[in-house]
């Protein structure tokens, strides 16, 4: 490759070990290795509660979750649905894949602020701990991962509310000070030669990321707070008695609630875009299109929140000025679809496993989109809101969109990041268990809500069963597939054959495969070139 | 490098005080919001009395709620009551305390149509103030209004023939001091 060259030098230093190595770590890989074992925790309970929630939904009449009028169930959910998204899908991709990829894309020997990068990674463990106490404590923390007031002020008095919500502090200033470093990183940090208009698409997608984070999240921050004292300090914001309002709090969780979904999938875009680029074996079509929807993506994102609210009984027209913004979104979103396609039509194509989550996600991406754009009609919306069609929307989007991007992402860098090499049979075989479990999960779902199941509810009347029995049987399905995945990358680790440098050809352009696999503990100390 | 890395850090750093800032402020930038634009049907304190009557006849209805943890009973003493734009009207609603103890009420409110909430206007109200009631105490609350002769004017507002004033009554949160 063109910059080989200067890539892989050897590198004698200071090269702390043990426990050390780990705790204090201020190197990219290290910390973007925590990151992806921390994810891999947090989707493993979240998963388990997810099992959980599909055993007691199996049957009509279900009690496995019945303890406390069903407070269990609650507590289940909640917790089922903040960590996949703080514990699993945001450290896996942003830190996990960015830390690794990012510097390692743009030639940098390192993010921006390294010590800064260690406290954001230590933060997520008090932040666990503190979620792990909100399920226990008490009778546990049963809001939704939503907790509207007044179930959240009022409504749930204990202490596993409060736990709840500082957790999610901790996890909120984690992302934010990882932002911070992602944006000055990239901006500052770029080898030589690489502008802007040549980074890699991945690296774009952390960036607008970054940036959602840091407008976004601090709303949350404000918002928690606002209602922390609401709670324990007789403050109003919230509480009509005192001459508050709890939409506020509605439209506060949104603005960043909205964002934050796309905080979720717009690294997963960057993966798909690099592994479809590898195994099409030609560059992204219309890259600055694909970057360009992006940024679009971001910004119109903060202009869209209240179709989360379509039902609260907004003026009709804001529902018709937040219908209109929000399908605006579906422009950019189809430009990225089409892209992707653009790029596979005419490639040499070849489909190992991460090309297999690549093709799996845009199929399945598609039919999240198709479901927003129907949810985002406020008309519409007023009978869809609050039933499992929204359930089966954002499940298309985030358990099998975010999900396979994960996936893709994973057996895309495993090599890279590990030095071993993951049998593709293997790996295929997981993709199929995983394609067939989660459409069996999730594809009944549209039928329940459209024939009115309300979400959030333990229990159903009988005409429902069948459809909740087949879901049930995809969630163990999809369970079992995970067990398999545990073991393809104890396999890989075990007796996976050594990686060489580049193990996905000409496609593979990025600066990561020019380094050797696993790269050496520091890299780009003198930055590469790019011509 | 080290230096364009800092002056990044800075203002990264103040975007996101700025948005924790407007935050925080967004409480009563909602309020303000609500209050100038009768969005959700927020009603307006009226600055002056209206000069000229329309001919436009409206019917206003009158619906009272109480929350629960409030043990008062609350309802208007007229079910309707007709005006014309810009002429004021004045309407009663009646309250007693049921229980052992004083206490202490604070009423909020809107109109449905929400549009209509720009046009209301309000002279005297119940609602400007905590209603103080002793154990077992009756009381009429009055409220003076007035809709906005300009009501005429906008056509989107032409369908409109009753409007709806609502009100309900909370328990004053304890440690709260209003301004509303
Ligand atoms: C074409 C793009 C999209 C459109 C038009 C869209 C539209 C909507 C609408 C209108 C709702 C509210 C439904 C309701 O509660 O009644 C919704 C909910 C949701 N969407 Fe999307 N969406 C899109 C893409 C996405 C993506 C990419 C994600 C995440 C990766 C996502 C995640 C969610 C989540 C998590 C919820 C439910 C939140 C909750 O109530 O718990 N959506 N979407
Ligand atoms: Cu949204």
């Amino acid at each position: 490759m063109a910059y080989a060259a200067t890539a892989d030098h050897v590198h004698i230093d200071d090269h702390p070990s043990g426990w050390r190595r780990w705790v204090l770590s201020t190197n990219h890989k290290d910390i973007g290795t925590m990151y992806i074992l921390f994810g891999a925790f947090g989707a493993l309970f979240g998963s388990v509660l997810s099992l959980l929630i599909r055993l007691q939904l199996a049957h009509p009449g279900g009690t496995l979750l019945a303890g406390g009028e069903f407070q269990i169930y609650n507590v289940v959910i909640t917790a089922h649905g903040l960590l996949m998204i703080f514990f699993f899908v945001m450290p896996v991709l942003i830190g996990g894949f960015g830390n690794w990829f990012v510097p390692l894309m743009i030639g940098a020997p390192d993010m921006a602020f390294p010590r800064l990068n260690n406290i954001s990674f230590w933060l997520l463990i008090p932040s666990l701990i503190l979620l792990t106490l909100s399920i226990v404590v008490g009778s546990g923390a049963g809001t939704g991962w939503t907790f509207y007031p007044p179930l959240s002020s009022v409504g749930q008095p204990g202490a596993a509310v409060d736990f709840m919500l500082v957790s999610l502090h901790l996890a909120g200033a984690s992302s934010i000070l990882g932002a911070i470093n992602f944006i000055t990183t990239i901006f500052n940090m770029r080898a030589p030669g690489m502008t802007m208009h040549k980074v890699p698409l991945f690296v774009w997608g952390i960036l607008v990321t970054a940036f959602l984070l840091l407008l976004a999240v601090p709303v949350l921050a404000g918002a928690i707070t606002m209602l922390l004292t609401d709670r324990g300090f007789g403050t109003t914001f919230f509480e009509p008695a005192g001459g508050g309002d709890p939409l506020l709090f509605q439209h506060l969780f949104w603005f960043f609630g909205h964002p934050e979904v796309y905080i979720m999938i717009l690294p997963a875009f960057g993966v798909i875009s690099q592994v479809v680029s590898t195994f099409a074996r030609k560059p992204v079509f219309g890259y600055l299109g694909m970057a360009y929807a992006m940024v679009s993506i971001g910004v119109i994102g903060f202009v869209v929140w209240a179709h989360h609210m379509f039902a609260v009984g907004l003026d009709v027209n804001v529902n018709a000025y937040f219908t209109a913004a929000t399908l605006i979104i579906a422009v950019p979103t189809g430009i990225k679809i089409f892209s992707w396609i653009a790029t596979m039509w005419g490639g040499s194509l070849t489909f190992e496993t991460p090309m297999l989550y690549a093709v799996g996600f845009i199929i399945l991406f598609v039919i999240g989109g198709v479901t927003g754009v129907t949810l985002a009609n406020g008309g519409v919306d007023i009978s869809l809101h609050d039933t499992y069609f929204v359930v089966a929307h954002f499940h298309y989007v985030l358990s099998m969109g975010a999900l396979f991007g994960i996936f893709a992402g994973f057996y895309y860098w495993f090599p890279k990041m590990t030095g071993k090499m993951i049998p593709n049979w293997m790996g295929n075989i997981h993709f199929w268990i995983t394609f067939i479990g989660v459409n069996v999960i999730f594809f009944p779902m549209h039928f329940l809500g459209l024939a009115g199941m309300p979400r959030r509810i333990p229990d159903y009347p009988e005409a429902f069963s069948g459809w909740n029995y087949i879901a049930s049987i995809g969630a163990l399905m999809t369970f079992a597939g995970a067990i398999y995945f545990a073991f393809i990358v104890f396999y890989g680790f075990k007796w996976g054959k050594k990686a060489p440098a580049n193990p996905w050809g000409e496609g593979a352009t990025t600066l990561e495969w020019t380094l050797s696999s696993p790269p050496p503990f520091h890299t780009f100390e003198t930055q590469p070139h790019i011509p | 490098m080290k230096e364009k890395r800092r002056s990044t850090l800075i203002i990264l750093l103040s975007l996101a005080f700025g948005m924790l800032a407007l935050t925080f402020a967004s409480s009563a930038l909602f309020r303000l919001f609500c209050e100038k634009t009768g969005h959700g049907g927020t009603t307006q304190v009226a600055r002056k009395m209206p000069t000229r009557v329309e001919d436009r006849v409206i019917t206003v209805r009158f619906n009272a709620d109480t929350q629960r943890n409030l043990p008062w009973e609350f309802k208007p003493l007229q079910k309707q009551i007709t005006v014309k734009a810009g002429e004021v009207g004045l309407a009663y609603y009646h309250g007693i305390n049921k229980s052992q103890t004083p206490t202490v009420g604070m009423a909020t409110y809107n109109v449905t149509p929400h549009k209509a909430g720009i046009y209301f206007n309000k002279v005297e109200c119940f609602c400007f103030l905590e209603q103080h009631l002793e154990a077992g105490q009756e009381t009429d609350f009055p409220v003076q209004f007035f809709i906005d002769p300009a009501i005429v004017e906008d056509p989107t507002m032409d369908e409109v023939d009753t409007i709806t004033l609502s009100y309900t009554f909370f328990p004053l949160a304890k440690g709260t001091n209003l301004k509303w």
